[in-house]
């Protein structure tokens, strides 16, 4: 994880350097200097000393072992449900909870190759509903609300 | 200690149906996200959390410390069963109880676990309920530096949780504790960091913050890797042990529940080492120590005993100096904290009426997780079976709900959904989540009292280690930070050796 570690590191420098300057515009005087830019240019400091440790870490060749590797398939894939759940996020509002829940979940189950036609159905039915139920009557919790339900 | 506030929320707490009913609620979910590989207690009480919003706080405090109980509990039943630990604390369990299974002893294996692990949650609940008052009235005499120094110990805890690597365990911790710093200045009251947004004049909320840290990122994984992993089966038949059988190991239990709840309460262990500890001790102690790891039940009981004494230990630090004692701990200190409860010494002496149905409710989650699993081993063993292609987006639509039942809010989301990929890549470069749960946690009260504390000592650091209470804080959290860090890289030492023999056999 050699290179990954030194990416990392230098990454964190430039947080931590941008962050000791952003955070200057909060300065005041009247409480011994430590007013509310006090902690986060401490955090940076610390942050630029631990990135600095990652990159020479690294270079001394200490890092660990890449133990799972990301999977590109799978990460493409991650990134669809991603974009589903967002998808689901604005039916919401349209369709309403319960019914872009049932179809969030019959898409997702679908996109992850579940073959039971009847157990996504039912499944994402019963998950649906249940939840639904347990917000809006148990929890009294508002729900958005669309053309359906 | 007041006795009769006590006995009073036992009366309270025990015999009315309703409480019964959502220590049950809890106890269950507990029990069937502990034995679903890959979903820890500590993900369960977080999803649970948005369940209570709309709840009075003790009833869903009692369900948050059912599924606490539940969820260490069911972690053996996927140990036994399958070989694969449901939660961390039951690796230890994996060690006898699976070779029991493939004996055919499955249902005597799960049977002795939740015995076990009743008696080892019991002691640690009646221990948590009788020493955590005596704690929180000396902890009634900190002020600001005080605070400080434990808060400084509590952080420590970050170098036991950093996995394989103390320097990416410390980064992350910074990282949590850069995400507090967003939001209003607790001191001034001047806005830091929030780019004109009004959504984070408050800060990161923490619900969709833990979230996304131990929801999304698993789901992510689950996503990636769902048409890789094989599918699990599970098998049981005959539940509950013979009287001689419980009575032969009774020694070990008890011993393991001791061991258990002390380890638990000590900030930074944990069920999961108090597991491994009482296990070992169980070898050491044994008569027969060749016989560990060949299927006995003395193997089974010693680590459910000790894991689940543990989650009554952990709860004291919490509950006493507002210190969370491990994760799961952790995030039940966020569910107080959300229903308007700051965890202390503040908390015994302003809110009893919380305080003591927490304990009469720990130790009714016992006998509820006693009754539960005897009577459902083997409906929550058919749950291990639920296809991961049904199961993982079920879980992904808790984690979208749960994120917004906070505040209302789809900003909320849009945040935990930030934290989860985030998360998700941090697992891979090796960066532990756990840290940045306890800088979230610890932030505001390290920020807080670090700078009180340098206000009323004119800016002399001098302050932290002149009082008393704060030093010993300081010198302990150091002496902590140092004896972890050195049995951390012994370990790693120990586990590289291995693996280069390993892999020399396999060369060979």
């Amino acid at each position: 994880m050699k290179r990954e570690d030194i990416g990392i590191g230098v990454g964190l420098l430039i947080l931590s350097t941008w962050l000791f300057w952003y955070v200057g515009r909060y300065r005041v005087k009247e409480i011994y200097g430590y007013g509310p830019d006090f902690f986060p240019r401490v955090l940076a400091v610390m942050m630029a000393i631990l990135g600095l440790s990652l990159i020479v870490n690294a270079l001394l060749g200490n890092s660990l072992k890449m133990g799972d590797r990301i999977d590109p398939k799978g990460f493409v894939r991650m990134l669809i449900s991603i974009a589903i759940c967002i998808g689901y996020l604005i039916l919401t509002n349209i369709l309403g909870f319960a019914t872009a829940t049932f179809l969030f979940l019959f898409g997702l189950m679908t996109f992850l190759r579940q073959k039971g036609i009847l157990v996504r159905l039912f499944s994402s039915v019963a998950t649906a509903i249940l939840v639904w139920s347990i917000f809006r009557y148990f929890l009294v919790i508002p729900l958005p609300e669309g053309l359906l339900f | 200690m007041q006795l009769e506030l006590l006995f009073e929320a036992f009366g309270k707490v025990m015999f009315d149906p309703i409480n019964f009913l959502f220590v049950f609620i809890g106890v269950t979910s507990g029990i069937i996200v502990g034995a679903l590989p890959g979903l820890t207690a500590t993900m369960g009480v977080a999803l649970l959390i948005p369940f209570t919003f709309g709840l009075d706080p003790v009833k869903g405090l009692l369900m948050l410390l059912g599924l606490f109980s539940g969820g260490i509990y069911g972690g053996s039943i996927s140990a036994i069963l399958i070989g694969i630990p449901g939660t961390p604390s039951a690796a230890a369990t994996v060690l006898d109880g699976h070779p029991l299974c493939k004996k055919g002893l499955a249902g005597k294996a799960i049977g002795m676990a939740t015995i076990a692990s009743f008696f080892g949650g019991t002691v640690g609940a009646l221990i948590m309920s009788f020493l955590s008052p005596q704690i929180a009235k000396i902890a009634l005499k900190f002020g600001p530096p005080e605070f400080f120094a434990l808060a400084f110990f509590g952080l420590g805890i970050i170098i036991t949780v950093s996995g394989k690597s103390i320097l990416k365990g410390l980064i992350s911790g910074v990282f949590g504790l850069m995400i507090t710093t967003i939001g209003f200045d607790p001191l001034s009251g001047c806005p830091r960091l929030t780019f004109n947004s009004t959504e984070l004049l408050g800060g990161v909320t923490f619900i969709p913050a833990l979230i996304g840290l131990f929801g999304y990122s698993q789901v992510f994984q689950g996503i990636e890797k769902i048409l890789i992993l094989p599918p699990v089966k599970s098998e049981l038949k005959n539940i509950i042990p013979k009287f001689k059988e419980i009575g032969s190991v009774f020694k070990t239990m008890v011993k393991s529940a001791l061991m258990g709840t002390f380890i638990g309460a000590v900030p930074g262990t944990g069920c999961d080492i108090a597991a491994f500890v009482s296990y070992g001790e169980a070898r050491r102690s044994s008569k027969n120590p060749e016989k560990f790891g060949t299927g006995i039940l003395e193997g089974v009981a010693a680590p459910e005993s000790g894991n689940n004494g543990a989650t009554g230990g952990a709860m004291i630090p919490m509950l006493t100096l507002g210190v969370p004692g491990d994760a799961v701990t952790a995030v039940l200190m966020g569910a107080l904290t959300i229903h308007n409860f700051q965890p202390g010494p503040l908390l015994f002496r302003d809110h009893p009426e919380v305080v003591y149905p927490i304990f009469a409710g720990m130790i009714l989650a016992q006998f509820v997780m006693l009754g539960v699993g005897l009577g459902g081993a083997r409906f929550f063993a058919s749950l291990i079976n639920i296809d991961r292609r049904v199961m993982t987006p079920i879980i992904f639509l808790l984690c979208v709900v749960g994120s917004y039942a906070m505040r209302f809010s789809f900003f909320d989301v849009g945040v935990s959904l930030i934290i989860g990929i985030i998360a998700y890549f941090m697992n891979y470069y090796g960066f532990p989540g756990s840290p940045i749960l306890l800088a979230l946690i610890l932030g505001p009260m390290v920020e807080q009292n670090l700078r009180r504390s340098l206000i009323i000592s004119h800016g002399d650091p001098l302050i932290f280690i002149t009082r008393p209470i704060s030093a010993a804080f300081i010198f302990i959290g150091i002496f902590i930070i140092i004896t972890s860090y050195y049995r951390i890289k012994r370990a790693m030492e120990k586990e590289e050796k291995m693996a280069s023999v390993a892999e020399k056999e396999r060369i060979d």
